[in-house]
């Protein structure tokens, strides 16, 4: 008798052990593995989507997590290379089972890593490509764009610019993906808004060109009304330096994406040339907000600097898993896309949305021109007009037709 | 003035000189190159991290400094300084136990040297663009050819250049540790017979071109903005400009620098939109007629 009670308790015992035991154990946590480029360059942009990932995972930590589970992290530092980002993300699956897949600021990884992430059926949040094919001709079920693509930055600038009475444009720029891809953006929108604009001539440079100055003074001779300058990274800060030396920036005004954003603008202080057009997608300084306001100063205690616009990004991809599972109300990846589909929550510039049928964070955009202000020792955007998503953002038939292809 | 132009017009003068200007920056940090491939048979990859760390350097000096003009100044001399003295302890260090070994190998060797130094500025300085200001004096532009605006500070390197070639010609050619260097790069048995420390002399004209590269590096900051990767475009062109001049000739490097930023600037007012292949397209024509180069290559 006593002894069945024992076989019996026993076996309860083990059963309910086998029964709790791969829950509770395999799902402790909530894991996101992150790809992206540590080192080289490229770092001044992720570093910032990390921090800010970091800042509201810490919060939401702090509160308990989500749906009892704590969110934890893995970085690999892919160098820039494509098939080092892509090994690293199978790694990140296979051996240390993420749940969620996170990066990448070079283009050719994000793309590899989310062909991998479509076949594995592992979401996957792209931080700071800015390549359209990711949710355009690429895209599918897994993938998600937290940060602006070329194509919605160089439409947002058509919008802004048909408003515009220059006529004579010049378009310039680092000739490889990027630099090509925002020029035909702004140049297809401003022709459909303004059918009187003219393109006089165009300038393609190596991506990296140390010296702008003879490709500018020979737009200055050719005296366009207005240029279009597609150039990233470095590129950015090089040309507004040689645009302030040799005088172009009072003569003809420019347009740079992010020429009016802080990781353009702190590094050259006070000399950064004024009067630019730009656009960028977070100013931690606009709109003047309690909200914004609020991040922008939690960030800087906790790093000692000014949020960049991918602290954003990273900050936001952090909120969207952690009200995306709690929506779903279970730790299931397929229930997690569908929760986050057409989701809605607030950010520091105002409730943001991911849009359901391509998975792009519909995202303002604001224009404005490079100005000093007094309160800080580096310019700022000046003139800041907001371009709401709804007014430059590829419409889902046009994403969808080309995913078609 | 008029008349000058009825012969070429503004735009294009305008144009050659900025390309001139660019000349400078490529003229002292491949002739730097340049003079160490032709004494110490060193391809030096590396040579393009010295420059990435006198532009740094540069950048730091600056900023002790206040920021202002002063500090551009200062930059000017310590920056080179600062160069010269870490590629003499990887001289001393290292390099001088190597000098028998193959080019292949030294070639490895100098690329490694590149990617240690490049984490090195990581490490030191961080990630995040770097900007050192124009100075003063030489912020803005001025009018010129025709009342294209043409800038002050690409005036100041037209006239630095000239003197850097100058005090090297002179270096060279007058000085005691000059003649020993010509004549250790023709035979360096030879001169280690007749009761010359060769090694210190080595030394020296390594010393001497890591110190161009820092010079290039300070010169160029002001005009771009400073940041880890700005090695690998430079030394690239370098690269191209010693071959095409003829490896180890320091006035080829001056003729190759001169004819890589002439054809950049020109290619840029003929084709803008293609400009980038004329210097590439100019290499390619030269070793093709002249597969050693355009004057005598010391190898």
């Amino acid at each position: 008798m006593k002894k069945s009670v024992l076989l019996s308790m026993s076996l309860l015992f083990f059963v309910g052990l086998f029964m709790v035991c791969p829950l509770t154990y395999a799902q402790s946590t909530i894991k996101v593995g992150i790809v992206d480029t540590y080192t080289g360059p490229a770092s001044t942009y992720t570093l910032d989507v990390l921090d800010g990932f970091r800042l509201a995972v810490d919060k939401i930590n702090a509160k308990g997590g989500v749906l009892g589970k704590k969110i934890e992290y893995t970085t690999r530092d892919e160098k820039f290379k494509p098939d080092i980002g892509l090994a690293m993300a199978k790694e990140l699956v296979m051996k240390e089972n993420v749940d969620l897949l996170m990066g990448t600021i070079n283009s050719g990884t994000a793309l590899a890593v989310s062909d991998f992430a479509r076949k594995e059926k592992m979401p996957f949040f792209v931080t700071y490509s800015k390549s359209e094919k990711i949710i355009g001709e690429k895209g599918h079920r897994y993938v998600f764009n937290m940060n602006e693509n070329t194509e919605m930055a160089g439409r947002a600038a058509g919008v802004a610019l048909a408003k515009k009475p220059f006529v004579k444009y010049w378009i310039c720029g680092d000739d490889y993906e990027y630099g090509h891809a925002i020029a035909d953006a702004v140049w297809n929108n401003l022709k459909k808004l303004n059918p009187k604009v003219q393109l006089m001539g165009q300038s393609w440079w190596k991506l990296g060109e140390p010296d702008f100055t003879p490709y500018i003074t020979q737009i200055m001779a050719a005296k366009p009304d207005f240029i279009i300058v597609a150039t990233g990274g470095s590129g950015m800060v090089n040309f507004q330096k040689a645009a302030k030396a040799t005088g172009l920036a009072e003569k003809i005004p420019f347009y740079q994406h992010t020429a009016n954003e802080l990781g353009t603008l702190l590094p050259q202080g006070k000399n950064a040339p004024e009067g630019v057009y730009g656009t960028s997608n977070y100013l931690f300084y606009f709109p003047d907000t309690p909200a914004n306001k609020a991040f922008a100063d939690e960030f800087q205690k906790a790093y000692k600097r000014y949020p960049k616009a991918s602290a954003l990004t990273g900050y936001m991809t952090a909120l969207f898993i952690a009200e995306g599972y709690k929506k779903a109300g279970k730790l299931d990846k397929e229930a997690l896309i569908n929760a986050l589909e057409g989701l809605k929550i607030d950010s520091p510039v105002g409730p943001l949305a991911i849009r359901a049928c391509d998975h792009q964070l519909e995202l303002p955009t604001y224009f404005g021109v490079t100005k000093k202000d007094a309160k800080y020792d580096f310019l700022v955007s000046g003139d800041t007009q907001v371009v709401p998503p709804k007014d430059y953002m590829p419409t889902c038939e046009e994403v969808l037709k080309l995913r078609k292809k | 003035m008029d008349f000058i132009y009825s012969i070429i017009p503004a735009g294009v003068l305008s144009q050659i000189f900025v390309g001139l200007s660019r000349t400078t920056i490529l003229f002292i940090v491949a002739s730097g190159l340049s003079l160490i491939l032709g004494v110490l048979r060193i391809p030096n990859v590396a040579h393009g991290s010295l420059y990435m760390i006198g532009a740094f350097t540069a950048f730091t000096v600056t900023k002790l400094f206040g920021g202002g003009s002063a500090g551009f100044w200062m930059a000017l001399i310590i920056a080179p300084l600062v160069v010269a003295f870490i590629s003499l302890i990887a001289e001393r260090g290292m390099f001088q136990f190597l000098y028998e070994r193959e080019h292949l190998m030294l070639l490895l060797l100098t690329f490694a040297f590149s990617l240690v130094f490049g984490d090195l500025v990581k490490l030191v300085w961080g990630s995040e663009y770097k900007s050192v200001p124009v100075p003063h004096i030489f912020q803005g532009f001025v009018p010129l050819f025709g009342g294209l605006p043409f800038p002050l500070y690409n005036l100041f390197l037209l006239v630095a250049g000239p003197i850097v070639a100058i005090l090297l010609w002179l270096l060279t050619n007058k000085t005691k540790i000059g003649k020993i260097a010509r004549a250790a790069a023709v035979d360096r048995e030879m001169v280690g017979a007749v009761g010359i420390n060769v090694s210190w002399v080595f030394a020296s004209v390594f010393v001497i071109g890591c110190f161009l590269a820092g010079l290039g590096g300070v010169l160029v900051a002001p005009t771009v903005s400073v940041t880890l990767g700005m090695d690998h475009n430079l030394i690239i062109e370098a690269f191209l400009i010693v071959i095409m001049g003829g490896l180890g000739n320091i006035w080829g490097a001056l003729l190759g620098a001169l004819i890589f930023g002439l054809t950049q600037s020109m290619g840029i007012l003929i084709w803008p939109q293609f400009g980038i292949i004329f210097p590439y397209l100019a290499v390619v024509i030269v070793l093709l007629f002249r597969p050693t180069g355009l004057l005598k290559s010391t190898w």
